[in-house]
């Protein structure tokens, strides 16, 4: 019997010694791996970025309107957007291919799905990203029109469409990335549903006065509303 | 009949004007026959696809033949020309039109009047293509009688703006109503600008800054007070602000390199007087103005910030907090204000052109408010001492424009 639990206990040390003998060259190799593919995103993405900025890619995208787009959207100059890009795809490749280095059964399968998502993620990301410009812009137009217009509560008219807008896009990104799909039309539709009902309620029975001046100022004799204004030109 | 070449064509752009065209018409060939009975004349309907037959009322409405001035009366035909530009109405596709056609029949001197203004006599038509026609002059700008209320974002900011910019005291650059030259029709022809939004909605102005950048020959003519139908409607502030307001700063855009040396401004030769206030207007309920500029000030803070200077920001907020009575925006805030807005449009950061100009509204709402106050009380030549010290104060601040213009200050 204690024979027995010796030879058991030397046996799983031999198996624990094998492997770790085994896995440790691997996990160094992925060491070696990521570290390697740290600095050839570094390399890269100063290269690229003094490469660009030798072309002049800014002054172009600044021309083209491509800058605007992307300070609306928060995002610094093309010339950073593409080398800090260049950078992360970098990293997160050798990142993958060391994690494969180490041969772990199941991860090797959740890795190549991982790959086979990269178009739909790619998708997702360019989707998210016009959803934010098209949020902020529609959103600062809203509240510029409403301000001007002397509409009631503009900044929340402005954070509604803000708002609307980002969940349409948050739910098309997932959608594509094939995420919890029925879990995020079903919420989607829960909180778009929810918003529309509450301003509803809210709209018509605590406001109806307000929604009654509303409606007045917006379809009623607008020529009045004008003329508290004199004549501009 | 086909109209071979004329001296001078008068064009109308319409868009459901029936009401009103065809004393438009009448008025035009009257001065036709009364002031040019030697001269080849020809009266264009350009029409933005009105469904009220306005087009059918230009052709059938019947010609008055007035007596010249010295008894006589014109043998030549007035002829009368119909084209639709488009579906819907554009100022600059109807301008486009017009000088194709003047070009086509080598016109020497052409007008634009609207159809909605009902009081356009035959002297209007004359004191308008009399300087392009006998006088040399390129560019003809309108001058009408007012009473101190109408008009004042020209007065308050367009012409004091475009003078000190491109240094030519030209009143009434946002008009219905000019002529120019058969020569200024060619070269504004050919240039590729029909497609911009500040062109399409006001073509005009572009026109008179062309001119005054070329260095060719403008005047103003001083042609009576303006009414308007009472069906037409009335453009209301954003919309004035965004069209005129965007069209001159994409013009300040365009034609830096004319106006960015220049300093200081000269007057230009006009015919009749060169201003006619009356006292008379009211403008009711001017604590909505207020509030609206208030409003805006508070509700724009985040938009506001990214386009003024801190200081300037400040200083707006700070008197967005001052009682109605005493509330003033005075001028040297008022230009510099404007003129950040202007260099924001230059380079808009994270806002869009079409932003940084709708979210000036609020404050020419503060401005123009401060001026109902300030001029409750004043005569026509105090109004009118307060525009030219204010004009002064634009010439006065243009340096700074100027150096955040070329990015040597930053906003």
């Amino acid at each position: 019997m204690k024979d027995m639990i010796v030879q058991g206990l030397q046996q799983a040390y031999q198996n624990l010694v094998h492997m770790v003998a085994e896995f440790l060259p691997r996990f160094v190799v992925m060491l070696v791996v990521i570290l390697a593919g740290l600095l050839v995103a570094y390399l890269l993405k100063y290269g690229l970025r003094a490469l660009l900025h030798l072309t002049k890619l800014d002054r172009l995208s600044e021309e083209t309107g491509a800058s605007r787009v992307l300070r609306m959207a928060a995002l610094p100059s093309m010339t950073e957007v593409m080398s800090r890009s260049v950078f992360w795809v970098t990293v997160l490749g050798f990142i993958l291919v060391g994690i494969s280095v180490l041969n772990i059964a199941g991860l090797q399968e959740q890795i190549s799905r991982l790959l086979r998502l990269l178009p739909e993620i790619v998708v997702a990301i360019v989707i998210l990203f016009l959803g934010l410009v098209i949020a902020n812009f529609l959103s600062r137009a809203v509240l510029l029109g409403a301000v001007n217009a002397g509409y009631a509560s503009p900044r929340l008219l402005s954070w509604s469409i803000r708002f609307i807008i980002w969940i349409l896009a948050i739910t098309m990104a997932t959608e594509e990335v094939g995420m919890a799909r029925q879990t995020v039309i079903a919420a989607f539709s829960i909180v778009f549903g929810a918003s529309m009902l509450a301003l509803a309620i809210a709209f018509g029975l605590g406001g109806k006065d307000l929604a009654r001046d509303f409606l007045e100022r917006n379809l009623g004799d607008k020529e009045k509303e004008k003329a508290e204004e004199p004549q501009p030109l | 009949m086909s109209v071979g070449e004329v001296d001078l064509l008068v064009a109308i752009p319409s868009f459901n004007n029936a009401n009103t065209i065809g004393q438009t018409v009448q008025v035009i060939e009257e001065s036709y026959q009364q002031n040019f009975i030697r001269d080849r004349v020809v009266i264009l309907n350009v029409d933005g696809g009105s469904t009220d037959h306005t087009m059918d009322v230009v052709a059938s409405v019947d010609g008055r033949k007035a007596i010249g001035r010295r008894g006589l009366t014109s043998l030549r035909t007035v002829h009368r020309v119909t084209a639709q530009y488009a579906k819907s109405p554009s100022p600059g596709m109807a301008l486009r039109t017009v000088l194709a056609t003047a070009d086509l029949l080598h016109a020497r001197s052409c007008a634009i009047i609207s159809p909605t203004t009902v009081s356009v006599d035959t002297s209007w038509i004359a004191n308008l293509l009399r300087p392009a026609y006998r006088q040399d002059f390129d560019f003809v700008a309108p001058l009408y009688a007012r009473n101190k209320y109408q008009g004042l974002l020209a007065r308050l900011l367009l012409y004091p703006m475009s003078r000190a910019i491109f240094g030519k005291r030209v009143r009434e650059l946002y008009c219905e109503e000019w002529s120019f030259s058969g020569r200024l029709a060619m070269q504004c022809l050919g240039q590729d600008v029909w497609n911009d939004d500040a062109v399409r909605a006001r073509p005009e102005a572009w026109m008179g800054i062309n001119a005054i950048c070329s260095d060719l020959k403008c005047c103003q003519s001083f042609l009576g007070p303006k009414v308007l139908s009472p069906v037409a409607t009335t453009q209301d502030i954003v919309e004035a602000v965004r069209q005129t307001v965007g069209n001159l700063f994409w013009c300040l855009e365009n034609y830096e390199s004319q106006w960015l040396n220049r300093s200081g401004s000269e007057p230009v030769p006009t015919f009749g007087p060169e201003h006619e206030f009356t006292e008379d207007g009211r403008v009711s309920n001017q604590e909505k103005i207020f509030e609206l500029f208030r409003t805006g000030v508070t509700e724009l803070d985040s938009v506001l910030a990214s386009i003024l200077a801190p200081d300037t920001y400040a200083q707006i907020k700070e008197i967005s907090t001052h009682a109605p009575d005493k509330f003033r925006f005075d001028s040297e805030l008022w230009v510099k204000t404007a003129y950040e807005f202007a260099a924001s449009y230059h380079r808009p950061g994270v806002l869009t052109r079409g932003h940084v100009v709708q979210a000036l509204v609020p404050l020419y709402r503060g401005r123009m408010y401060s001026f109902l106050v300030e001029h409750a009380e004043s005569s026509a030549d105090e109004v009118e001492a307060d525009s030219e010290a204010l004009c002064v104060e634009f010439e006065r601040q243009k340096p700074y424009l100027v150096q955040m213009w070329k990015g040597e200050t930053q906003r």
